[in-house]
């Protein structure tokens, strides 16, 4: 297991590298540079924790400050990025018309979005688990003993098919009531027209901390699915795919190595190894082979921070919502994100 | 050069015109197919209409017909389609009746009905159907759980719908009785309304109406009787079980949520356009028919009425068509008509573009049938050489 992954680590790094050896920036990378500013995709209301809008109508969440930290990569300046409020449906059309240039927005590498939708994606920056959340009052163990009830479902997601193959494989029958609007569903759940409430982990766990009374809801052990989210892009521009690759993993090494935002300067000033010199822009080499400035990485440090302060003020404890790294801690602290290699 | 005499005939030109015209819009849409499928493979996406055979993966909440998860897209489509003309046929037919309603109230002698028929109309236009629809859902919602569901006379009242007693059928010979009720009844309104039967003798015509109301009866005991399981009782009623309401007719929140909501809202516009109706039939004719010694139901029923519906039919014609796009404000509360299908579908299979096609051909298939009949209907009673009414 470890001597595949160190494998796949190194072929995927060297494969990379050689890429990127040869390239000089993409059509994508041309056209946002040309425009002065990177556009994603927002939210049509709020998708919370992810891509929220506060009381001073500011967008913040974790997709919104992955599109930060690419604004910052390319521009040096993490106000250069523009959110567009869009719904899900309308995420693919938006990325294929050229009117977002990414989509960050909490959706899963699937096989078919992969093969037949001309996208490609990024390494994964999350993992979310869909889960179901009941009243504890109806004393379920499994979501099994709910069987004959209802569950709500968002419509037209992917939570909505793992829903119906789950029900399926365990044989367990139940009313599907998918409604599509986020908040719509969960006010149907919270004013009792379902008794469970299948969604993404991350988006149950806040819901709970909004409603009326936390305490009465918990969520059920079964797990329905795993999605990684990635940053997904149009097929075809390989260099605008590495250069959301290498922000990802210039966030991820940054925290593996304890680098902030507070600290960067000094660490650039005098950098314990090679390596992190030519992270911070101190030894030549990061930028070029992107098409981005050599200080790019320390930009984004600096302005935008690691890994760990992104997600703490998002998601964590730096957020209304408190929730755990779990899977996706680092894997030095027992989760599944890793950094590529720079060298 | 001469020009040739056929240049100078009118007729000539006028065809050559349209057919330069027909030749460029069929050149355009073509061109356009051509371009973006040209782009789509570019871009890598997979176009056409072969998804339509591979199965869905999710699950509709409603449907008239059995379906599951491993049904095709085409299928769901179908679904769809009919979930969105029978919501149709219940709005429109619920809209039909509680306008006509409130229209009489508001154009009747009596202050306090045409008070309450105002006060109806105020509140039930005013307000955008969504909110209505969100209003009547929202209040489905606050109703007990099923294990405190409310009693009223054998019928059970819960969040998760309104459960009836009802015969104990299988869905196939619920199905087939109401089929055979609905088919009788039209066939009974056709003899005996319809033109085409005027010159029958007026027994033998309640004969011929009778018939098949007769025949639609037998026909739905006799599929009660053969569709019963011996030894069972006749009537399921329901009963709270666990999580759930077992046995009844159930009637479902998202569907008679929204099927309240577009009656309520429509009941507005019909119930003006009745009253429109009713003054645009003159003065004069209403006072040939007291001059005629007429009584009050005789003058509604034989005069007023029938030239009140021959002015209102055009507009109807135009508020039901309306009606049936409304539906497709069943996405909002999971009600799986074509609209919100075609939703779903997109987003599962990311067929945009065909899908959106499929969408706009549905309903204008839906829409122009739909007025293509009422039309008809209009031509069949229009009188001839007369405007109906007006302000003679």
């Amino acid at each position: 297991m470890t001597t595949t992954l160190k494998t796949t680590l190194t072929v995927s790094a060297l494969a990379l590298s050689a890429v990127a050896a040869h390239a000089e920036g993409g059509p994508t990378l041309a056209t946002v540079m040309e425009r002065g500013v990177l556009n994603c995709p927002g939210d049509i209301g709020s998708y919370l924790g992810f891509a929220e809008v506060d009381d001073q109508g500011n967008w913040k969440g974790l997709d919104i400050e992955l599109c930060r930290a690419m604004a910052t990569a390319i521009f040096g300046d993490p106000t250069k990025s523009n959110i567009v409020p869009i719904d899900w449906a309308q995420r693919w059309p938006a990325l294929q018309s050229g009117d977002i240039d990414i989509v960050i927005k909490a959706s899963g590498g699937t096989f078919t979005r992969d093969t037949e939708l001309g996208l490609q994606f990024s390494n994964s920056y999350y993992l979310g688990t869909t889960k179901v959340m009941a009243p504890l009052a109806l004393g379920l163990t499994t979501l099994a003993d709910a069987a004959g009830g209802s569950i709500c479902v968002p419509a037209a997601t992917s939570i909505e098919r793992q829903v119906a193959s789950y029900l399926d494989a365990k044989g367990i029958e139940m009313e599907i009531v998918a409604i599509e609007n986020n908040e719509e569903v969960q006010e149907a759940y919270f004013s009792g027209r379902c008794d469970t409430f299948a969604q993404w982990g991350p988006t149950l766990a806040i819901a709970a901390s909004q409603s009326e009374d936390p305490s009465a809801h918990a969520l059920l052990p079964d797990v329905l699915a795993v999605e990684p989210e990635v940053m997904i892009t149009r097929q075809g521009d390989d260099n605008w795919v590495d250069i959301a690759n290498w922000t990802l993993s210039v966030l991820l090494y940054a925290e593996q190595e304890g680098i902030s935002s507070a600290n960067v300067d000094d660490i650039r000033a005098n950098p314990p190894t090679a390596e992190i010199g030519k992270l911070l822009g101190v030894n030549p080499g990061m930028g070029t082979p992107l098409g981005l400035a050599d200080d790019w990485a320390y930009n984004v440090i600096k302005q935008v921070g690691n890994y760990s302060e992104i997600f703490e003020r998002s998601l964590g404890t730096g957020s209304p919502y408190g929730m755990p790294r779990d899977l996706t801690a680092l894997w030095n602290a027992g989760g599944v994100l890793y950094p590529y290699v720079i060298d | 050069m001469h020009a040739p005499a056929l240049w100078h005939s009118r007729r000539f030109r006028a065809a050559l015109i349209q057919t330069a015209f027909a030749a460029t819009l069929v050149l355009v849409v073509a061109f356009a197919t051509l371009t973006a499928q040209r782009n789509l493979s570019e871009m890598g996406l997979t176009s056409g209409f072969a998804f339509l055979w591979k199965s869905t993966g999710w699950e509709m909440n409603f449907t008239l017909l059995p379906t599951d998860s491993t049904s095709p897209y085409w299928w769901f489509l179908l679904m769809g389609l009919m979930n969105t003309l029978f919501m149709g046929a219940i709005g429109l037919t619920g809209a039909t009746a509680l306008g006509l309603a409130v229209g009489l109230m508001r154009s009747g002698r009596n202050p306090a009905a045409r008070l309450l028929g105002t006060i109806y109309i105020e509140i039930f236009r005013n307000i955008p159907l969504i909110v209505q629809l969100f209003f009547w859902y929202a209040l489905a919602n606050a109703l007990p759980p099923p294990r405190e569901a409310i009693t009223f006379g054998g019928a059970l009242i819960s969040s998760r719908g309104i459960y009836l007693p009802t015969l104990a059928l299988s869905q196939g010979a619920t199905a087939a009785v109401v089929l055979a009720l609905v088919a009788g009844t039209a066939l009974a309104l056709w003899f005996a309304l319809s033109r085409r039967f005027r010159r029958l003798e007026q027994p033998a015509r309640r004969r011929l109406t009778l018939a098949p109301l007769l025949l639609a009866l037998l026909a739905a005991a006799l599929i009660v009787v053969t569709g019963h399981a011996p030894g069972t009782p006749w009537l399921s009623n329901p009963v709270a079980e666990g999580l759930r309401i077992n046995g009844g007719l159930r009637l479902q929140p998202e569907v008679y949520t929204l099927a309240i909501a577009i009656t309520t809202f429509g009941a507005a516009y019909v119930g003006e356009i009745v009253r429109g109706g009713f003054k645009a039939v003159g003065r004069g004719q209403t006072e040939a028919a007291q001059a005629l010694g007429l009584s009050p139901w005789q003058q509604f029923s034989r005069i007023r009425m029938p030239l009140a519906f021959r002015a209102m039919l055009p507009i109807l014609i135009n508020q039901y068509v309306w009606l049936i796009k409304a539906t497709t404000l069943g996405i909002a509360v999971g009600f799986s008509e074509f609209f919100m299908v075609i939703a779903s579908s997109i987003n599962h299979s990311g067929q945009t573009l065909e899908f959106i096609a499929i969408l706009m051909g549905g309903f204008l298939a839906i829409n122009l049938t739909l007025a293509a009949v009422l039309n008809r209907l209009n031509r069949a009673i229009a009188l001839k050489g007369h405007q109906t009414g007006g302000a003679a």
